[in-house]
Order: structure tokens, then sequence, then C-alpha cells
């Protein structure tokens, strides 16, 4: 008997959610954070989706959130100008970094010391985290204002995608340029997946998988709709994708064969990411709302639970997922 | 007919009165360093803690005492890029996040009732 998908839906946010990004796994388990047209960004507890706190400080709209591996540290980018890094235990802000224009993307590196910054002043900046009033190292090349910077390549390279329709691949100490992308239309969305150095890129309709250290493409899917985010599970066997028409969609990555889709937010989805341990799925919406999706629909995770009747041992049952 | 998946609750929301970040857990008090430390410690950090413990009360109360006798007067607000206003005080929200003020003396005019966003306040003063 075949379960229907119950995605969880977070509220607490009064505008559109832009962007999400999960922790590592802690000892305390795994977090999300998710920024907000409304300029406060939420911290949840990534299993359950129950509200921890509310980075209090921004100015106007957060476009870009990040927590570290450890879920200790926060950075968020908004449009005040200012990319600020938090304390995520305490809630407390810890430092708060000018821009010369709105700051769209915000990322640690694996040990945390460092924050790469990007936005509409075209310029990437490496901030020393512990060196706060150095001058940041930075990166200039975009002709367009810049959606999106990751360290990738353990944090000896840079990813970045700009309005300018090109993904570029920068050397951090050379800072010049080692490969480029270009692309016919703006690039709506990029995740690295430092096992396996997969690159998620989204434009128009399309969801493409690149090698992140040569760029090379490795497959191409073309969804119903045009896709404003995307996400590969980390045993890479389903990618899940949503956009303009407000609709989750699971795939298959190996066969590309399109396993689900579900309606339930009332707006276009603009961020979805799997968590660590790839049991759920969370999206954001122009609605204002987080949804949490399970991976595998049926299994008792989180909050989540598998009801059956009489004493039939649910735990483990693969249930057959059809569209 | 697929049986949609129980769930055992929804998600908690926001509390509406405060920021979160709830010290009382288990993550808090093992991740944040703070100056108290842990209670298994010897006797003379207990006292350090109980003297430390004191002067964060009064500090605390002399504060909330300072908004009181604050309500219904004239305050002058030194805030960032140099500004200076006077307003009547009226009340602080639970946080001290804002300040409700009457009367607020801007250099565009005098706005009858007004919040003042009180990470954008440097320092503030009033006669007793």
């Amino acid at each position: 008997m075949a379960m229907r998908q119950t995605p969880l839906t977070c509220s607490g946010h009064t505008r559109p959610v832009v962007d999400l990004a999960f922790s590592g796994i802690t000892p305390y388990g795994y977090f999300l954070i998710s920024a907000c047209k409304d300029g406060k960004p939420m911290l949840r507890q990534g299993d359950t989706g129950d509200w921890i706190g509310t980075f209090l400080g921004h100015k106007g709209a957060v476009w870009g959130a990040t927590l570290n591996k450890e879920a200790t540290k926060a950075a968020t980018a908004a449009a005040d100008f200012t990319a600020k890094v938090w304390d995520a235990v305490s809630g407390d802000e810890v430092l708060t970094l000018a821009h010369k224009h709105i700051v769209k993307s915000v990322n640690f590196t694996q040990d945390s010391s460092c924050l790469l910054t990007g936005g509409n002043d075209k310029t990437i900046r490496i901030y020393d985290i512990n060196k706060p009033e150095a001058e940041p190292q930075e990166i200039t090349g975009h002709t367009s204002a810049i959606k999106k910077a990751l360290w990738c390549n353990n944090d000896t390279q840079i990813l970045s995608a700009a309005d300018d329709k090109t993904v570029r691949l920068w050397d951090r100490t050379s800072t010049a340029v080692v490969k480029q992308l270009s692309f016919d239309m703006s690039v709506s969305s990029m995740e690295y997946i430092p096992d396996g150095e997969v690159l998620v890129i989204t434009y128009g309709k399309t969801i493409a998988f690149y090698n992140a250290l040569s760029l090379d493409l490795i497959k191409t899917v073309d969804a119903p709709a045009s896709i404003h985010s995307a996400s590969l599970h980390p045993d890479k066997d389903f990618f899940v994708a949503g956009g303009d028409d407000f609709k989750l969609y699971k795939y298959d990555y190996s066969t590309k064969e399109e396993l689900e889709s579900y309606k339930g937010h009332f707006g276009p989805v603009h961020c979805v990411r799997f968590s660590p341990d790839g049991e759920l799925y969370a999206s954001g919406s122009e609605d204002g709302t987080l949804r949490l999706w399970q991976t595998e629909v049926g299994k008792t995770y989180g909050l989540w639970k598998c009801v059956l009747p009489e004493e039939e041992n649910c735990e483990g049952r693969k249930f057959e997922e059809t569209i | 007919m697929r049986t949609p998946m129980s769930v055992l609750r929804l998600p908690r929301g926001p509390d509406p009165n405060s920021r979160g970040f709830d010290p009382d857990s288990p993550r808090f008090i093992a991740l944040c360093s703070t100056t108290i430390s842990s209670s298994t410690d010897t006797e003379t950090d207990s006292v350090q803690i109980g003297e430390e413990q004191c002067a964060r009360s009064m500090l605390r109360e002399s504060f909330l005492r300072t908004l009181i006798a604050m309500t219904n007067k004239q305050v002058q607000f030194y805030m960032y890029e140099r500004v200076k206003v006077n307003a009547v005080f009226v009340a602080s929200d639970i946080d001290v996040l804002n300040f409700q003020v009457s009367d607020l003396q801007t250099p565009i005019g005098v706005q009858k009732e007004a919040l003042l966003r009180c990470q954008d306040v440097i320092l503030y003063s009033f006669d007793l």
C-alpha cells in the first residue's frame, strides 16, 4: 500500500523565502537556515522544521544564507549592502561586513575561517573571519551581478554564477579564471556537492550536472516548467527541482526519469535542498513558507510516523511510488 | 487511493515574543561560552558565579528602573549618522529592540508616534 506525501509546512516568514541551506550533521542533529525578503533569516531544526531562532539585525531583504558544517556559525547576505556573520547557537550578530551594493551570496570554507561573498557589485570577496578589519581579497571579472559564489575543490577554488550568463571557476591564490561556462540565459541556481565533485546548475527548464573540477558536462534533464533550484541527493540516486509552476519534481539521477511531482506551495519555488542525510528535502517559496518533503514516503523519520493497521511493521519497506 | 502519510505534529513556529535561541537548550548550554561556568566546578567558582549573578541582577534592575523613570519624559537620543533627536519616551518592547516614542522631533517635522530601532541608538539621556 503506497503512502501519499505529506509535506510539513514551516511558517513564520512574512515574505518570499529566497534561499535556504542545511548544516552538516552535528551531535545535536542538523539545522536549516532560511533567507527571506522580510529581512529576518530563521534557524530551524533540520529534521523537524521546528523554529529555533531568528537572526535580527538586517535592514533589508536577505538574499542568501548559509551555515557552517558544525552549525555554530551562520552568515547572511542582504539588500542592506551588508553580509553578516552570526553565532548560530546564541543568535548574536558577530560581524557586519559592509559592501558597496546588494550582497546575494555567502559561503564558509570547511574550517569556517573564511567567508566568500558575492553580489550586485560584480566582485567576489574573501574575508578572513578572524581578521575582519583586514581588507578582503577581491576577485573581479564578472560583468553582471553575481548570484552565487561557492568554495570548491577543498577551498582552493571558487565557483561563481552571475547574471552575465556565465559560471566561472577561479583559483583562490592567483584569483585568475581557470575555466568558464557560457549559457544562453541566466543561471538560476547552483549547488556544489564536494563528495564526487558534482556541480548542479539550473537555467530555463534545464537541470544540468557538471564535473566541478573540469566543468565538463555530465548530463542535462529538462523539466516541464522553468526551474529556479535543484538539489542532488547525497547518494546521487535522485535529484529534486522546483520552479515557476509551484511544484516539486523528483527525478531518478541515472535514468533521468521523472518519478514524482508534488503540489503544495502557493507560489513559485525559489530554493530546494536535500538534507545532509538525504532523508528529506526542504523547499522555500514565494508564498513565504518552507516545506519539508520525505525522500522515501512512508518511512518513519522526524515528525513523519508510519501508522499501519494491526501489527504490520512498515519500517524499511519500500513503497511503490507512482507519478 | 493512497493514504496520506501520518505526522506526529506540525513543526513549531516562531515565538512572537522573542527571537528564540533558548538558553536552556542542551546545545546552548554545551556550546555557548559565557562567563558563567558549569555548576560542577569548585567552591571558589561557585562564589564567583554568585557574585557575578548578583552584579548582573543589580545592573538589570537598574536598567529596568531607568526605563520606568523615563516614561513620559523628554529624552534625547543620539544615533548613528550624527542623528540627535528628542522625543517623549513611552515604552520599550521586551527584548529592547524597539522604543515607542511620542512627538519625535525630526529635521523634517514632528512625528506624533514613532518606533525607534534600539540598535540604531548609541546613547540616550534624560533629566530625572
